[in-house]
């Protein structure tokens, strides 16, 4: 890459940055309330809303790691990455249940609900926070040593400058707006992704000739080398399934699916609407908004397909770089807006789980342990907990390569092992106990724990069926099983309120 | 559709269902897995979309039926032309994709997308109509002036 397209990549990443900046300068006078702080709560209309899901659940990983998935085993991630319908499915099932909650009482954080159909039973939201809390911090690590790592390869820098300035400024307007200009910079952030999808997928159409000309190349190249690196092509290998085992292709259809109603970057912005009967308008914005970004990521890999089968370039010996080497074929414009989209992709996802992990520790938590603090005393303390975990995330992330690896398996999975008996059972059905959620979130918790130790020692499971998948289930079971047996926040223990919730 | 006193039911089949698609992925039975997965997923679009009990049929048959018949369809249509063409060329395309593949792009993708959300927003008041949540706030303020709350 040339010094001149390293600057003007610089420029554009920093145009962005400093927007950000200013939408999160800007959005600190709306920030008034804990409940606005920390939750957004009933502020914004379904695009802001729609898009700002959107960037926040799509994070770099969708932007690169994808690509190299589908570059090394074929369609299958595409289950996942094609989810789009996942989003109006995810505001039909629990939409208006988690929005109406935000009428019935406070409502600022996923922790209100909790106490508030549980009859502020601690320990479940004790555990449900803990649980998030290790999301989150995986979540967060990844993306800082994405976006870091990214700018410092680009520019010569060391990865902790790199990492200090992009997330440095992020850190300084989360803590100042809270989820007010956390909520609205994903926003900007989501846009930003989407007009690089759309130009990235019209450059894949116009390089290529489209799809059947991939398929073609797939279908004659054969084994294409370079040295020590060979990548095999067939016709198969571009269909449904691509070369992973199709119970994972099952997987990557019903965890993203299922899940999405499960993850807080997506329950957070349902009390986040203003009027929750605009809840199918925000279905379409972030389903439009994820066909883009998922299709981009798509084409990224077909086009890096067709030009190493072209042997326009060399096969890949890192798939990951898949998204960079697209870019580089084509030129400086894609490269701009790659840059970008990775850049936007990555600061989304990372203050969205600022936020909610300092939000667990300065407001969730104290309250379950019982700890009175004010609201505006909360909002103090949640800006200093967003710089203490924003500095330490830069440094932990950036010397701890191996631990970010391992922090990494807490992801999506793990997310929806706590949430969905909490919330997704919890406001379907009336007979969901205290009791039963609570042995759900134990089950969640111990066998995360044991289930990365035995897949961090090489333990194969049947059918190679992600381990969460397991988690997930076991979760679900023991809490409507424990439930039968139970009664705590049902029946005459449960707030007629909280049965209005559930019956609308 | 009356949902009413069929709810506890309903979770106990999406418990059966998490079980049974776990086991499915775990002996490789893939296709299985996913047409119930769609069953499972489809009983908590009922259960949230449900109003006091009931699920308007208008609902049920578009958006929510229509969308499980259209991924079922997908997923048995991508295992058959996988199957049929194995690693060769297939010969014929759709719109240039793998015919196996060409099922994800067009029908769990586009067509699932449009069939779920544009069904969402053309039957928004089956789902939470105006009166709903008129009542429901209503009903919220009885209960707290009754309990001399502010909300």
């Amino acid at each position: 890459m040339t010094n001149g397209a390293k600057i003007l990549i610089t420029l554009f990443s920093l145009g962005m940055i400093v927007i950000s900046f200013l939408i999160g300068w800007w959005a600190k006078k709306k920030a008034t309330t804990a409940e606005l702080y920390f939750g957004s709560t009933g502020l914004f209309g379904p695009f802001i809303v729609g898009f700002s899901s959107m960037a926040a659940v799509a994070s770099a990983f969708a932007i690169v790691g994808i690509p190299g998935i589908l570059y090394s085993s074929g369609n299958a991630m595409t289950y996942w990455m094609l989810s789009s319908a996942a989003f109006a499915m995810a505001y039909i099932i629990l939409g208006k249940k988690i929005r109406a909650m935000a009428e019935v009482g406070t409502v600022a954080s996923l922790g209100d609900i909790s106490d508030l159909r549980y009859n502020n039973n601690k320990w479940i939201k004790i555990l449900m926070s803990i649980i998030i809390f290790i999301g989150s911090i995986a979540y967060l690590a990844s993306q800082i040593k994405a976006g870091s790592e990214l700018f410092s390869h680009l520019l010569g820098l060391s990865p902790m400058i790199a990492g200090f300035v992009i997330f440095g400024i992020l850190i300084l307007y989360t803590a100042l707006s809270g989820e007010v200009g956390g909520v609205l910079t994903q926003a900007f952030q989501g846009f930003v992704m989407v007009i690089a999808g759309i130009i990235i997928i019209i450059a894949f159409f116009s390089m290529t000739g489209g799809f059947g000309e991939v398929l073609k190349v797939a279908a004659t190249a054969g084994t294409v080398a370079s040295g020590e690196i060979v990548k095999e092509f067939n016709a198969g290998f571009l269909d449904a399934w691509g070369i992973m085992p199709r119970s994972v292709a099952m997987t990557w259809m019903l965890i993203p699916i299922l899940g999405t109603v499960g993850q807080p970057q997506v329950l957070t912005r349902m009390y986040a609407l203003k009027d929750p009967k605009d809840m199918p308008k925000l279905g379409l914005y972030a389903s439009l908004s994820h066909m883009v970004v998922g299709f981009m990521a798509v084409v990224v890999a077909y086009g890096v397909l067709f030009l190493v089968g072209k042997g326009l370039i060399p096969p890949l010996a890192n798939p990951d770089t898949a998204i960079f080497a697209f870019a580089d074929y084509l030129g400086l414009y894609a490269q701009l807006f790659v840059y970008a989209a990775i850049l936007a992709a990555s600061m989304s996802t990372a203050s969205m789980f600022l936020t909610l992990s300092a939000n667990i520790i300065a407001r969730d938590l104290p309250s379950a342990l019982g700890i009175k603090i004010s609201p505006q005393k909360q909002i103090n303390a949640s800006r200093i907990f967003i710089f203490v975990i924003g500095i330490l995330s830069i440094i932990f992330s950036l010397t701890s390569g191996n631990m970010v690896a391992i922090l990494g398996s807490f992801g999506w999975g793990t997310l929806m092992s706590a949430t969905f008996p909490v919330f997704v059972i919890g406001l379907l059905w009336d007979r969901a106990t205290s009791e039963g959620v609570l042995s759900g979130l134990v089950v969640s918790l111990i066998l995360n724990i044991v289930s990365l130790i035995l897949d961090r020692s090489g333990f194969k499971w049947p059918g190679s069926v992600p381990w969460y998948v397991n988690v997930i289930t076991a979760s679900i079971l023991v809490t409507v099983v424990v439930s039968f047996f139970t009664k705590g926040a049902t029946g005459e223990d449960l707030d007629e309120k909280v049965k209005m919730v559930i019956d609308l | 559709m009356k949902l009413k006193g069929k709810t506890t039911s309903m979770v106990i089949l999406s418990t059966v269902l998490w079980v049974v698609i776990t086991l499915c992925g775990w002996m490789g039975h893939h296709i299985v897995g996913m047409v119930l997965g769609v069953v499972l997923m489809l009983i908590h679009m009922m259960l949230g979309a449900s109003r006091n009990g009931e699920l308007d049929k208008k609902f049920f048959i578009y958006p929510l039926l229509s969308w499980a018949v259209l991924w079922t369809a997908s997923f048995i249509l991508s295992e058959y032309h996988s199957n049929l063409y194995g690693t060769a060329m297939p010969d014929f395309t759709i719109l240039g994709f793998h015919p196996s593949f060409a099922w994800t792009v067009l029908t769990y993708w586009i067509g699932g997308m449009l069939t779920l959300t544009a069904g969402f927003v053309l039957y928004k008041d089956l789902w939470l109509s105006e009166e709903d949540w008129d009542n429901f706030r209503n009903s919220l303020q009885e209960i707290n002036q009754k309990r001399g709350l502010a909300k």
